[in-house]
This record gives C-alpha cells, sequence and structure tokens, in this order.
C-alpha cells in the first residue's frame, strides 16, 4: 500500500520527483491488462523518463526499455520515474487522449500532482493516500540523508551501508556519481530510484561525510 | 540467504548490500576469514544475491519451507503473494480505486507498515499492532499477506509459526469507517511504544466531488502530521466504480 509513498527529503528536491505507476484491477480488467499496459509504457517513454521499470522484470538500468515492455503481464505493477512535472502534465494529457482504461497513480507532492491533474484536464485526483510519516523507535532509522536515497525504493532494496559505501566512493574519486547512482539503483528492480535526484544528492552529500567513517 | 564458507574469501563485497546488515565476518581455526549471514537477521530479501558480486559463487539461497518462506513473502519484491494474486506487499488498495471502488467517501483505508523503512520488523510486533486494532473490531484485508498469517481475524493473533519470524516490513491493512479513524489512530498512538521496530502510517481517502477532504481534520485532531508527498489515483481506469451520489 506504500511502495512509492514515503519518500523523504526537502520540498525542493521532493518537488522534481515523480513515480507513475499502473496495475491491473483484479476481477475487472486482469484478463487483458497486459495489452493496454504496453501501450501505456509505450507512452510512458516519449515523455523522458528518469527511470522505468516492471517489479517483476526488473528496470532500464540493466534490461532494455522494449524487453520490459515486450515481458509484461496481465499481474504485475509498472512504475516510471519523472523529474520533471512538465513532462507529467504532458504524460497526463496523452494519457487522457489515449484513454486505455487502466488506472494509473502518480506520487509526489499533493499540490503539484493536483496542478497536474488540471493542466492535463483531468479535474481533481480520484482517491489520495496521505502519509502520516514513521513512528516508533526512530532512533533505529538511518540517518536522514541515507533515508533520502533509501526510500526511493520502496522496498527498502538499497540498503544504507550501501548508500554509504557510494557516498565514500564517489569522495573518493572511485566512482562518478552517475556511476554510484547505477550501483544503487540496479538493486531497485521496480524502477522507482529517482537517478537524477540520486546524482544531486550524492553532490550535495560529499561535504558532510569525512573519509573514515565509515572506511570501506 | 546462505554463504558457503568453502568458496567465500571473506572480501565483503556482498555485505554492504544486506539492508539489515544481517552478514558477519568469522574465521576458521586456520586464520581463513569468510562471511556469514545471521539467520535471525537475514530477511530473504535476496538482494545480496541478486546483486552479483561475488565472483567466488559463494551466496546461495536454499528452497525455502514455511514458516521461513514467510520472510522472502514479505522481504523479497520478486516473490509474489500467490494467494493475493498481486505483486508486492500489500494489495492493489487505492491503485485501481476508481474501478473497484474499495474506499469510498464514507470510508478510509489505513495501513501500517512495519519495520519500514529500513529498520525490518518481528512479527512479534506485528501482533502487538494487529492485537490492539482488533479489538476495534476492524476488518483487515483478504489478500494481504500479514491477514492471511493471521490465527484468528476478530482477535488479530498470528499463526503460532510465523510469529517468531521477521522480514524487512510487513502491512497491516484495512479499512473503517469515518467516524472509527479517530479511535484507530489513537489506538496506534497508544502502542507506539510497545513496539520494538519502527512503521510508516498512511491513510487513504476519495476526494469527495467538491473538494473537501474530511480525514485531514481528523488526523490533524488526532495529534498526527500529513507530509508532503502523496500517492494520488488519477481517475483513468474504466469501467468506473460509482457510488450514490457521485457526479458522471
Amino acid at each position: 500500500m506504500t511502495h512509492s509513498l514515503h519518500r523523504r527529503g526537502s520540498r525542493e528536491s521532493l518537488s522534481r520527483d515523480f513515480v507513475v505507476l499502473s496495475c491491473s484491477a483484479k476481477g475487472f480488467n486482469n484478463h487483458n491488462y497486459a495489452e493496454f499496459c504496453r501501450k501505456f509504457m509505450q507512452i510512458c517513454l516519449k515523455h523522458n523518463p528518469v527511470n522505468f521499470g516492471d517489479m517483476k522484470t526488473g528496470n532500464w538500468l540493466y534490461i532494455d526499455p522494449q524487453e520490459i515492455i515486450e515481458r509484461i503481464s496481465n499481474n504485475t505493477i509498472v512504475e516510471i520515474t519523472y523529474d520533471s512535472k512538465e513532462n507529467v502534465i504532458s504524460l497526463m494529457k496523452e494519457l487522457k487522449e489515449a484513454d486505455l482504461g487502466i488506472s494509473v497513480v502518480i506520487s509526489g507532492i499533493s499540490e503539484i500532482v493536483d496542478e497536474i491533474a488540471r493542466e492535463a484536464g483531468l479535474g481533481q485526483v480520484h482517491t489520495r493516500e496521505y502519509s502520516l510519516g514513521t513512528h516508533g523507535k526512530t532512533e533505529r532509522l538511518p540517518e536522514w540523508e541515507i533515508l533520502e536515497f533509501h526510500t526511493m525504493c520502496g522496498h527498502a532494496m538499497v540498503s544504507p551501508e550501501l548508500i554509504k559505501k557510494m557516498i565514500m566512493d564517489v569522495k573518493l574519486g572511485r566512482k562518478t556519481p552517475h556511476e554510484a547512482t547505477v550501483v544503487m539503483g540496479k538493486c531497485c528492480s521496480c524502477g522507482n530510484f529517482n537517478i537524477p535526484r540520486s546524482i544531486e544528492l550524492l553532490e550535495a552529500n560529499l561535504p558532510l561525510w569525512t573519509i573514515d567513517d565509515p572506511v570501506y | 540467504m546462505l554463504i558457503d564458507e568453502t568458496k567465500c574469501v571473506g572480501c565483503g563485497r556482498c555485505s554492504v548490500y544486506c539492508p539489515v546488515g544481517a552478514h558477519r565476518f568469522e574465521r576458521t581455526p586456520e586464520g581463513k576469514v569468510y562471511a556469514v549471514v545471521d539467520q535471525e537477521l537475514c530477511c530473504e530479501c535476496g538482494v545480496c544475491l541478486r546483486a552479483g558480486v561475488c565472483e567466488m559463487d559463494a551466496l546461495y539461497e536454499p528452497e525455502l519451507e514455511m514458516p521461513r518462506l514467510v520472510r522472502a513473502i514479505l522481504s523479497n519484491p520478486l516473490i509474489e503473494f500467490k494467494e493475493s494474486g498481486v505483486p508486492g506487499r500489500g494489495t492493489a488498495e487505492i491503485k485501481t480505486n476508481e474501478i473497484t471502488g474499495r474506499v469510498r467517501y464514507a470510508t478510509a483505508g489505513v495501513a501500517l507498515e512495519m519495520g519500514r523503512p529500513g529498520v525490518s520488523t518481528k512479527w512479534t510486533d506485528v501482533e502487538v499492532m494487529t492485537k490492539a486494532l482488533a479489538k476495534l473490531g476492524v476488518g483487515f484485508c483478504d489478500e494481504n499477506p500479514v491477514t492471511y498469517f493471521m490465527k484468528d481475524k476478530k482477535t488479530g493473533e498470528l499463526k503460532d509459526e510465523v510469529r517468531n519470524e521477521r522480514s524487512l516490513s510487513a502491512i497491516i491493512e484495512f479499512d473503517c469507517k469515518l467516524e472509527e479513524l479517530p479511535k484507530v489512530l489513537e489506538v496506534i498512538k497508544e502502542n507506539i511504544d510497545k513496539i520494538d521496530t519502527v512503521f510508516s502510517l498512511d491513510v487513504a481517502c476519495k476526494i469527495r466531488p467538491d473538494g473537501s477532504i474530511p480525514v485531514l481534520s481528523i488526523i490533524d485532531q488526532a495529534g498526527f502530521e500529513v507530509l508532503m508527498n502523496t500517492k494520488n489515483n488519477m481517475g483513468l481506469g474504466r469501467p468506473r466504480f460509482r457510488e450514490e451520489g457521485e457526479p458522471l
């Protein structure tokens, strides 16, 4: 229920972070969903996504997007990440026009998603899910800066230790921010990991971490 | 996940991939260093194996059986929970709500994702919450793995064999009437200090034709804060479910 909902970050950073997803409605369209989902994915590709995946197949960091589309089944969740409101607006306009009849969800900052719905001619959002934050033993959470990366994969596949290692690898010149991002993004098979945002976060984190804690 | 100590050279490349830090190092009497996976901490998510970084081919996933299979079902996104027919850890929830009509104007969808983000959860902690919520008579969602592994949905008690398991997360999911939501949030709040993990909380609602969102004042009065990020069903699915009073 919460896969792309609980992303953490500043308003400025999250304002360039949108996950568009679709899945079949069991008992309604799961007998022929794949056919329409393939059309949906082809349309998504035209609007400059920054990541693209099917949770059962993987993301475009290691599988060709056309192969991802080909392997779509009636029973999967596809997820496409964007870093621009304008691109999501143009996407939603085309999806409205295409009238595929499958459900489409956008995760993002509420007011911006409202703007997207208005400007794409969709009227108001149908159903909204709110994050009420994280509770309990919050002292056990990774550092805030690590959570900004970690929560870009809702399944928690990008480990806090890997994120720290990637920050260190970039700081020590072993990897470029893009190379480090690809290592992390490959762990998130769904395609939720926002590539440009991760690169920005890596660059922002370099001055915050010292090379002796931890040493990799 | 297991590591063949006869193949492992203790390089540590796999260990940083573990979301819960379950990999540690040991030494043979002869002094050879090798990695082992702490079987209590390991959630069977499989990410260390999929990373493909072991040049010695030492990592391997044995065929999992119940109850340990629960860990993989709730932690490995590539494993489907067959009983729901929905990939992932929960149900389709609001993702298809304009078609299914699951959440309506007079109801709210509630989910507690135990262990998220980045901490993981023991199922004894999951049970603390399910038992507390069951006392309110909430209807736990069918097709959700946590509900499936309950001994009794009326009490929220989990099956004995899964109680000592652990997973990266476990989503407790149910719908309630709007007038029940204040009490639900109160009970959640009362039990926060009784668990040894974290949980992320969400509430879903259908936006009314006039744009009003009644759950927001309920959430506010309950002392919870709504974060800026939301998940939004854009209403493109067909045929559309229409309840009484809903405009065409």
